[in-house]
């Protein structure tokens, strides 16, 4: 028996894999990890605060004060959503994951910017029942900017608390709303054409994804999350 | 004699199940004190505390209604708080749903729902703990600074009550939807529930919707715990809504947790309906409660005694001779009073009706008429200047606006306008005399625009300040430009004319004849 013999299928062995097998065991991995970050329920979450943003600006649900105080509540469901995002970056399963995958990375950072790329379609829809304050402009840099917060505080205390900072900023933004903040960082108070909060966005955007691929959620695999 | 018959008699073990119960609970409140998360959220609510609620007070004057109606009266500790209350709650009410030990657990010795309370409780004591220690410290920290009158602790009350709130609300979303989405949405939507009801709130003065947490409509006299106490009634209702929201929720968990038996289930059923009954009977008491010029009045729960105006020795001084008396809560500002109504006082010595003291009055603000029952009145005999301070803009740094305030509503009352804006007479003589007491025509149309004048100043202005022109200031002109005595011997003649509304317009005096005669009636 000579080596080459081994490469020969064994006596009762099923045939070799076709392509289309193969695609579908390429997707398993893909799907499974999306299951094990609940995204399924996160769309549907996503989509239901889709049809809160068309309801609000539909019947015009507003907050009574200034131009800056009528885009609170689109602004606190864009923050829901980039909460949702968050999330959805904790992980059961912990250190046997991540010594054994070596393709998370890439899905981490395939899940992060799909579900905001997926967020921002929904929203932007959304924006069809009634005038959104600042336009899809603003909604892209406002969801882009505290999705970053949100990746962020799920990398430093855990996906399970990944909430936590989108609604502190929200918080901060409403206090910063009822007077004239002029730095770029409370970027929901600037113009949507205003350079500085969109850089400001982006810089937080891409930090969180960054920190979300690279590490991952702070409960995934490094310290269990407090209960 | 046997053995067995001198053995101790063993503790009777139905006394020892009597007293099992409530030790066992206790433990596992213990452990779930210390194994709450909640500590470690309450740092970042702490940090948040700071900037949201104590940092915009410090810019008010220091009396403790104005520093404490952003963060108290509007609510704002509770938007603090109760979100990440909440969400961190359903956290930790989807513990044993997210784990799959539910079936585990539910087959211990304790009732599922009993051990459930506990960690519930568990993380409302320690939220409630946090709320009131961030609330102790900015109170501390006002109390260093010198503020004045009394904190309110009814709403105080009412804040740790919301926390509770919160949290049994969050809680129960965390056992009967246990997933990791349940403390975003808990969050997300309690925060939703605050700034929709800062809304409805804006919008409602009375009715079911001042029991709204965030409703700010009246909840805060300008006087509140400086002229008169506290009323008690709007905080009583909101604690029977919210601690109705959290003995509601509690009892749809041991609902959910009916394997527990017949009993528990009727319990729990018994619970919630208490507290629907509760929150029920508060929105009804809500929907009777009136404004009144100490505050929110439910007769159902109202004592007459709190309508009881403090008892104080005044500070006084002295304006132009009159002397001017202060509760001592704004007693700092007493020089600043005295120094803007001398002018005016001067300008008037003498004449008729002119006031030989001024005395401070409650303020009553309602967001219908703005400051509408603050309008400085002239009346008794001798005649007494009744001044309220508490819808003003009290100044905290410049006293520009506070005096020249002052010198208006003054001025108001001396010519007899009222609650209204007066007839173009007494528009004019108006204007005459604040040019006098040191108001230039042109800061009175950006005057009568600043916060804390009543209706009649805003209607006074039609919309945003213009130029002094216009036939009424021409009058004024002319007026203002005799000398102090023909002025006042001018005024000595028409102030009875003026002050019925006889007088029109253009019979103001002008310079070359200035003659009582050009009054008509």
């Amino acid at each position: 028996m000579t080596a080459a013999d081994t490469r020969e299928p064994l006596p009762g062995a099923g045939p070799a894999p076709q392509p289309q097998r193969r695609a579908v065991a390429a997707l398993r991995l893909p799907w499974l990890y999306l299951v094990s970050r609940r995204v399924p329920v996160a769309l549907g979450l996503l989509a239901g605060l889709a049809v809160l943003l068309w309801s609000a600006l539909y019947w015009h649900w507003g907050i009574s004060g200034g131009r800056a105080a009528q885009q609170f509540i689109s602004l606190t469901i864009e923050t829901a959503a980039a909460a949702v995002i968050a999330v959805t970056t904790y992980g059961p399963f912990g250190e046997p994951e991540r010594a054994t995958g070596r393709w998370l990375p890439y899905l981490r950072l395939g899940a992060a910017a799909a579900l905001t790329a997926i967020a921002y379609g929904g929203l932007a829809a959304a924006a069809a029942g009634g005038p959104l304050p600042g336009g899809t402009l603003a909604l892209l840099r406002n969801l882009a900017g505290i999705t970053g917060i949100g990746l962020l505080s799920a990398a430093a205390l855990g996906g399970a608390f990944g909430w936590t900072g989108p609604l502190a900023y929200l918080l901060v933004t409403e206090v910063a709303l009822t007077g004239n903040p002029t730095t770029p960082w409370v970027w929901p108070a600037r113009p949507p054409h205003d350079l500085g909060g969109a850089l400001c966005a982006a810089l937080l955007f891409a930090a969180g994804t960054a920190a979300v691929t690279l590490l991952g959620a702070r409960d995934s695999g490094r310290h269990s999350a407090p209960e | 004699m046997t053995a067995a018959a001198e053995a101790p008699v063993r503790p009777a073990p139905a006394r020892t199940s009597r007293l099992g119960p409530p030790l066992s609970f206790l433990r596992l409140l213990r452990i779930e004190l210390r194994r709450s998360a909640m500590p470690w959220l309450l740092p970042l609510i702490a940090a948040l505390f700071w900037f949201d609620s104590y940092r915009p007070s410090t810019g008010q004057p220091p009396l403790y209604v104005l520093r404490t109606f952003w963060n108290m009266g509007q609510g704002h500790t509770i938007i603090d708080f109760g979100p990440f209350v909440a969400g961190l709650a359903a956290w930790i009410g989807s513990r044993d749903g997210r784990r799959r030990t539910a079936d585990l657990v539910t087959a211990t010795a304790r009732p599922r729902w009993t051990a459930q309370l506990a960690t519930w409780a568990g993380t409302a004591i320690w939220a409630v703990a946090g709320y009131l220690v961030c609330t102790s410290v900015m109170f501390a920290v006002y109390a260093s600074q010198g503020v004045q009158g009394q904190p309110p602790w009814w709403w105080v009350a009412v804040g740790a009550t919301a926390v509770a709130a919160f949290s049994a609300a969050g809680f129960a979303v965390g056992v009967f939807w246990p997933s990791r989405f349940a403390a975003p949405l808990a969050a997300f939507g309690g925060f939703l529930a605050l700034i929709m009801s800062s809304q409805t709130g804006f919008h409602d003065s009375t009715g079911w919707a001042l029991i709204l947490p965030t409703n700010s409509n009246g909840n805060f006299q300008p006087d509140s715990g400086l002229l008169y106490p506290w009323l008690p009634d709007l905080p009583i209702a909101r604690i029977m809504l919210l601690a109705g929201i959290a003995i509601a929720a509690l009892g749809l968990i041991g609902l959910r947790a009916r394997i527990c038996g017949p009993w528990t289930l009727w319990l729990a059923a018994a619970v919630t309906a208490a507290g629907v009954a509760a929150a029920g009977t508060a929105v009804g008491l809500a929907s009777t409660a009136r404004l009144s010029a100490d505050g929110i009045v439910i007769p159902a729960l109202h004592d007459a005694a709190s309508d009881r105006p403090f008892s104080y020795t005044p500070r006084c001084g002295q304006a132009a001779g009159v002397p001017v008396c202060l509760s001592p809560s704004y007693g700092r500002w007493l020089p600043e009073v005295t120094a803007a109504l001398g002018p005016v006082f001067s300008e008037v010595a003498g004449l008729p009706g002119a006031p030989v003291r001024a005395t401070q009055v409650g303020a009553v603000y309602s967001s219908g008429e703005g400051g509408d029952g603050q309008s400085m009145t002239i009346g008794g005999q001798p005649r007494v200047l009744s001044l309220s301070l508490g819808n003003l803009s009290l100044p905290v740094g410049t006293a520009t606006v506070f005096a020249d305030q002052l010198r208006l509503l003054a001025v108001h009352a001396f010519v007899g306008a009222g609650n209204g804006i007066g007839t173009p007479a007494q528009q004019a003589v108006q204007a005459a005399l604040l040019q006098a007491a040191g108001v230039p025509f042109a800061a009175q149309p950006q005057l009568l625009t600043t916060n804390g004048l009543p209706s009649w100043a805003q209607a006074a202005s039609n919309g945003p300040p213009g130029p002094a022109t216009g036939p009424v200031y021409a009058a004024a002109r002319r007026l203002a430009v005799l000398s102090p005595g023909a002025r006042h011997a001018w005024l000595a003649a028409h102030l009875t004319a003026l002050r019925s509304g006889q007088l029109t317009l253009g019979l103001a005096p002008t310079t070359a004849n200035p003659a009582p005669k050009q009054a008509r009636r």
